[in-house]
């Protein structure tokens, strides 16, 4: 079980990644009060998997867990 | 006696975009003629707004500037309001704070059926083209971030109630986030903004008094 949640957080971490790395080299986000940052930066906390780099990951799993509950659908109703 | 305190520190990237964009809550009070006090850059310090608290007794306060889930900061990140310290200075107002994660603790700790706490129980987030810095009013990719975080103040300001000023701009969250819902597939950046657009969306809340107004 322990095994099985590592590897679905590495799947995750990699997604995200994969994600971030599709963004332009000047992209940058400012996070709540922990500061702005480029796209190498973000994909540096989220290899760490700090408290940013968590943060991170929440916010893209948010929005692919409501993709799959058809929030799009429910956007335009 | 004032109708508005905002507090605008400006002592890093994202504390100088919230307060250049707070300059657009600023018009609106104007234009309805309500006193705003202004605790911009180094006044917005806790001795200075707890004093005008108390002194102007404003029914909104505005507060821009980084948090926990227990606090709210100012100037350099001085604490203006905490949980076990001073909330009560928040009590029977209205308060926005676009203060990450303050809603969780300060805001529930905050809010009852005479006070209200609209903001956010996760970090705000949003994107910035890094070329506008120091032009934050130029930056449209900000701006879909703050223009909707926005209407919750002016809606307050325009009469609507609290849950009716959420609302307001949370359906500018989603607006925004709509218009880019087609470019997702070919432009990353779009993608990532419906991403945190989403993310203010949802974690926006309004807290206790939903039927407060101005």
């Amino acid at each position: 079980m322990k095994n099985e949640k590592k590897k679905s957080d590495d799947e995750i971490r990699r997604l995200v990644i994969a994600r971030l790395s599709a963004l332009s080299a000047d992209s940058m986000k400012s996070i709540g009060g922990e500061g702005v940052f480029t796209r190498e930066q973000q994909i540096k906390h989220v290899e760490e998997g700090d408290e940013i780099g968590q943060t991170i990951e929440k916010i893209h799993m948010e929005w692919l867990e409501a993709q799959k509950e058809g929030i799009i659908n429910k956007l335009y109703e | 006696m004032s109708d508005i305190i905002i507090t605008r520190p400006e002592h890093d990237h994202a504390t100088r975009y919230l307060s250049r964009w707070s300059e657009e809550i600023k018009k609106e009070a104007k234009k309805k003629n309500l006193d705003i006090v202004d605790l911009h850059k180094s006044k917005a310090v806790r001795k200075e707004f707890e004093g005008r608290i108390i002194k102007t007794k404003p029914r909104l306060v505005i507060l821009n500037g980084h948090g926990s889930d227990t606090s709210v900061s100012g100037h350099d990140n001085e604490i203006l309001v905490k949980v076990g310290e001073n909330e009560e200075i928040l009590k029977n107002r209205i308060t926005y704070a676009i203060s990450c994660k303050s809603a969780k603790k300060l805001g529930a700790t905050c809010a009852d059926r005479k006070t209200t706490y609209i903001g956010y129980d996760e970090d705000f987030v949003f994107n910035i083209k890094p070329k506008f810095l120091q032009k934050p009013l130029k930056d449209k990719r900000a701006a879909q971030f703050l223009k909707a975080s926005n209407q919750v103040s002016i809606s307050l300001i325009k009469g609507c109630t609290a849950k009716e000023a959420s609302d307001k701009s949370k359906i500018f969250f989603k607006d925004a986030l709509k218009k880019l819902l087609p470019s997702v597939k070919t432009d990353p950046e779009a993608r990532e903004d419906v991403e945190d657009l989403f993310w203010d969306m949802n974690h926006q809340v309004c807290l206790g008094r939903e039927d407060a107004t101005m």
